[in-house]
């Protein structure tokens, strides 16, 4: 975005040249912009506060929603009866389906994607509309028992509002891109009660990479948005867990089997939703209207069979299993059912996140996981409740594919740190095996089913940087020196293999003469002068560990540029041409 | 791109305060109304919360715990994070025998109150019942000494009592006998706290303390059976028979039904009575009391058969005694009124060879009843002194 007016010059690195770069030839137009851009991103981070607040405002009604929902829909009382348990989510399917396909036809599936698709292909447009809907049709069906969580479509209200916000403030496009953003973070961070977590989900997820106006904007906005958020519902974290510490290091083998087992499980998860949601998709139009009611007639179906646990977002089971209320048995048949519910629910086009029913089936299958090491090891340190929240972080991990977030989300809604060291175990066991089971990304997954192309984060992640040590070159050439005498200059450029050789200029900087300049300054008699005297212009130089992409402006200008140390600009560690560089390039292409 | 720059610089400087006074604006207007719709859904949920507590805690005092649980639970969604329907519900867990789902509940409410003793006193119940005898004392002290919210006196004493309780179930007298002293210091002058009180030290077999706090709570009222009863006892038990008499007359008269303390002082009755050692007694009396002791102990012989050593063991320890059936019947001659009243020692010796027998019996046959047992406990009363 800050463009430079000109290239680094007298020798200077990019970050001297950031340092010291002036207005250039274009003057009062670049003071201008200079001023806009200031302006703008000051504004841009008092409008982040005003985002949080809105998104937690917007979030905290969406919270009432969905339990007014419930209450109507489901009744009160925490065992609903069967006739309850089956017409909810069903009649309450048809009404969303009609309401999806014809009111709010973007607001399907969790608002993830979305809001990522709003960075990358839409200039952080996402229509207002989609947020009503997001708001009407998840709350509905949450509350009628679907197996769905409230966090994406918060993540999604939010961005929504930021996006609408942001258009009605004639935001430039860069500014436009990160709005929806900032958005998403301030109701994920209401949503989850947890700033950390959604911020580090958006940054590791949405956006993809960390700089610091990017950085300022989502985290002044998931605070002010759990401020806000805390207002209105109270400042308790999510579960009550109570410390617990890792007595012996060799307890944490049964976390690694935690995470093993968790691993399995999000895999066994995300193949159902990738192998069942193109099917359903592919079924006739007409089919659409009745998919997310028979999602709910199964769904209620589990409920009558002594499972309604498994409905709706299942905080309060959750709680419940933290707290040991179920034997590993039933905990294991809830974390089936649950991954059952929830891919019905969600392939059917049901709007509605995949949070918290990630959060439940690593809960339950991490009791249940506890449940059964108590019985063959009943040693072990770690209560029930540190097994189910280690299993949520481990389905986090292995299913969202968001292993720092899943760490952070752990802590934030448990409010406990004790519990670090099993969690990143058990979230490194899940992630690999998750990843190497299913190497795409749900996410990334849904976005090519639906015909997108936006970028992956965790092949983004993986992938390789290639660096300018990757293509330099050692300097075989001498190296001349600006106090040396043309002559002799021209003596040893004789046996130089390059037309252009590098001068050494005093105290800190790099020239470039080529073997031709130097033998017209010898006939022209002007051999005795110095090298420093007669060269016209300095060459800007490298460090060996630049990105490939940066040295890519220096080749274009210079015909060979200097890779220095770090530690001393006049120490050569190599060289670099434009040609080094496209055939690194090249190289990497073709493996 | 400047000339973008340029316009966009113009629209925001000339709007920007606009811009903000009406974001500023739609917020505050936004936040009203979110904070009215919150207090309509908060109190909702608080009245839902507290329907269903008061239903959760008809059921739990009507015995249905299953269904108190569940709406206990329904409270507690409601009204999320309420201590006390969490306690109701962790207390209601623990009544239901679901031990390891009350602990943790209570686990965390003790996080959130570490110095409520209902808590504490509710997970020392929980270990207390899991075996972990340590803990569960632990905790049993961290109610004493924490916060109680009404009449904390009578709370923390309560708690001791039952501290108590589980210490002497567990057969820790020694630390019942402490908390019991401390349990003590500290009672008012009720006498049924004072009986409890003396009754715990029965268990704990401080007999002393315990006759201590009997005579206190007599000392309000002369004639609680309760009282009575239990001094009786504690005098009985350290051998105070003529005090026990007292007390257990005391206590069968107010108290008929009193069996066990009935019981206890034809008990007395007859050790006084059959205790020739006495000072009261004449030296017929003394003579008499002394035949009618041979006479109990050669009938409990008869009833009770010691073993008979083999003669391989006799010659063996040839400074052995013969056995005692055979000792009895070669002094039965001699005990006559004639020779105890001219000869003192014989007396002693009579009596010596009596509390042998029923000591002996009484190790090889159990416990005995009626005047042998009153002549084991003057055995006992006598045992070593000068008579």
């Amino acid at each position: 975005m800050k463009e430079l007016s000109e290239p680094p010059s007298n020798g200077a690195s990019l970050e001297h040249a950031a340092r010291t770069w002036t207005f250039g030839p274009l003057g009062s137009a670049s003071r201008a912009l200079f001023r806009q851009v200031f302006q703008e991103e000051r504004f841009f981070l008092l409008l982040s506060v005003f985002i949080g607040i809105l998104s937690a405002l917007s979030v905290v009604c969406f919270r009432f929603a969905i339990d007014w929902s419930r209450i109507y829909l489901l009744g009160s009382e925490t065992n609903a009866s069967p006739l309850r348990l089956i017409l909810a989510p069903t009649l309450t399917g048809l009404v969303i389906a009609a309401l999806v396909i014809h009111v709010f036809p973007l607001s399907r599936g969790s608002g993830v994607n979305q809001t990522k698709a709003a960075l990358y292909i839409y200039n952080g447009y996402i229509p207002f509309r989609t947020a009503i809907g997001k708001f009407i049709t998840a709350s509905l069906a949450i509350g009628s028992g679907h197996s769905l969580g409230p966090e994406d479509p918060s993540l999604q209200i939010g961005a929504g509002l930021a996006s609408a916000l942001g258009r009605r403030l004639h935001l430039s496009r860069d500014r436009m891109r990160l709005i929806a953003p900032v958005g998403a973070a301030a109701g994920l961070a209401a949503a989850f009660n947890a700033p950390i977590s959604a911020v580090l989900f958006v940054i590791e997820e949405v956006i993809g990479r960390w700089s610091a106006g990017i950085l300022g904007s989502v985290v002044l906005s998931a605070v002010s948005s759990v401020v806000v958020m805390r207002w209105f519902l109270g400042s308790e974290s999510l579960f009550r867990v109570p410390a617990v510490g890792l007595v012996r290091p060799a307890e944490l083998i049964a976390y690694i089997a935690l995470g093993i087992i968790g691993g399995l499980a999000s895999s066994v998860f995300s193949r159902g939703i990738v192998a069942l949601r193109p099917r359903l998709k592919a079924l006739p139009h007409w089919t659409q209207y009745f998919q997310p009611a028979a999602a709910g007639l199964v769904i209620g179906l589990i409920g009558v069979l002594g499972f309604p646990q498994v409905m709706g977002a299942g905080y309060e089971f959750m709680d419940q299993a933290i707290h040991g209320q179920f034997t590993w048995q039933f905990l294991g048949m809830l974390a089936g059912l649950k991954i059952v519910a929830t891919l019905a629910s969600f392939v059917s086009g049901t709007p509605g996140g995949m949070f918290a029913p990630t959060l439940f089936i690593g809960a339950m299958l991490g009791a249940a996981v506890g449940g059964v090491e108590h019985i063959f090891f009943a040693n072990l340190s770690g209560s029930t409740a540190t097994y189910a929240l280690v299993g949520m972080g481990v389905l986090f991990a292995g299913f969202l594919r968001a292993p720092m977030t899943s760490v952070f989300m752990v802590l934030e809604v448990s409010g406990n740190y004790s519990i670090i060291l099993p969690v990143i175990v058990a979230n490194t066991f899940a992630y690999v095996i998750s990843r190497s089971l299913q190497p795409t990304p749900i996410f990334d997954v849904l976005t090519r089913q639906d015909g997108l192309d936006l970028p992956s984060m965790e092949e983004e992640r993986e992938a390789g940087i290639l660096r300018v040590e990757d293509a330099m070159k050692p300097a075989k050439d001498p190296v001349l020196s600006s106090d040396q005498p043309v002559s002799q200059a021209a003596q040893l450029a004789e046996h130089a293999a390059l037309e252009n050789l590098l001068v050494r200029v005093k105290p800190a900087g790099w020239g470039i003469i080529t073997k031709q300049e130097l033998n017209t300054m010898v006939k022209e008699g002007k051999g005795d002068l110095s090298l420093g005297s007669v060269i016209r212009g300095h060459v800007g130089y490298l460090h060996p560990d630049y990105q490939l992409d940066a040295a890519l402006r220096y080749v274009n200008r210079w015909p060979l540029v200097p890779v220095v140390s770090r530690a001393n600009f006049q120490q050569l560690e190599g060289v670099i041409t434009q040609q080094d560089v496209l055939e690194r390039y090249r190289a990497v292409s073709e493996m | 791109m400047a000339d973008n720059g340029d316009q966009s610089l113009k629209w925001y400087s000339t709007r920007e305060p606009v811009i903000l006074l009406v974001l500023t604006t739609l917020t505050v207007l936004f936040f009203l109304a979110v904070s009215a719709l919150s207090r309509i859904y908060h109190a909702q949920q608080e009245a839902r919360g507290e329907s269903w507590y008061q239903r959760g805690i008809a059921d739990r005092q009507a015995g249905n715990l299953d269904r108190a649980i569940s709406e206990f639970q329904a409270a507690e969604l409601y009204s999320r994070g309420n201590f006390l329907y969490q306690l109701s519900l962790a207390e209601t867990l623990a009544e239901r025998g679901k031990i390891d789902e009350a602990y943790s509940y209570f686990s965390n409410l003790r996080e959130r109150q570490p110095d409520n003793g209902t808590v504490s006193l509710g997970l020392a119940r929980i270990l207390a019942k899991k075996g972990d005898t340590n803990q569960a004392i632990r905790y049993y002290h961290n109610a004493i000494y924490s916060v109680w919210d009404s009449d904390p006196d009578q709370h923390r004493r309560a708690v001791r009592f039952e501290l108590v309780d589980f210490l002497l179930r567990n057969n820790a007298k020694n630390q019942a006998e402490s908390e019991l002293i401390a349990l003590a210091g500290n009672l008012p002058n009720d006498p049924a706290l004072r009986t409890h009180v003396g009754d715990l030290f029965l268990e704990a077999q401080d007999y002393q303390h315990a006759l201590e706090e009997f005579r206190d709570a007599l000392r309000v009222d002369h004639h609680d059976a309760a009282a009575l009863a239990g001094a009786g006892r504690a005098a009985y038990e350290l051998a105070a028979y003529p005090s026990a008499k007292h007390y257990l007359q005391g206590a069968v008269a107010a108290n008929p039904d009193d069996s066990a303390s009935a019981d206890l002082l034809k008990t007395v009755s007859l050790v006084l009575e059959t205790d020739p050692f006495r000072r009261q007694l004449s030296a017929s009396q003394r003579d008499r009391a002394v035949i009618d002791a041979f006479n109990a102990a050669g009938e409990r012989l008869k009833d009770c058969p010691l073993p008979v050593t083999t003669t391989a063991q006799r010659s063996s320890t040839p400074t052995a005694e013969p056995p005692l059936d055979a000792r009895w019947k070669a002094m039965k001659p001699q005990v006559t009124l004639q020779r105890l009243r001219h000869d003192p020692d014989f007396v002693n010796d009579a009596m010596d060879l009596v509390f042998t027998i029923e000591q002996q019996t009484s190790a090889q046959c159990g416990a005995p009843t009626g005047k042998d047992l009153a002549l084991l406990l003057v055995s006992k009363l006598h045992e070593g002194s000068e008579r």
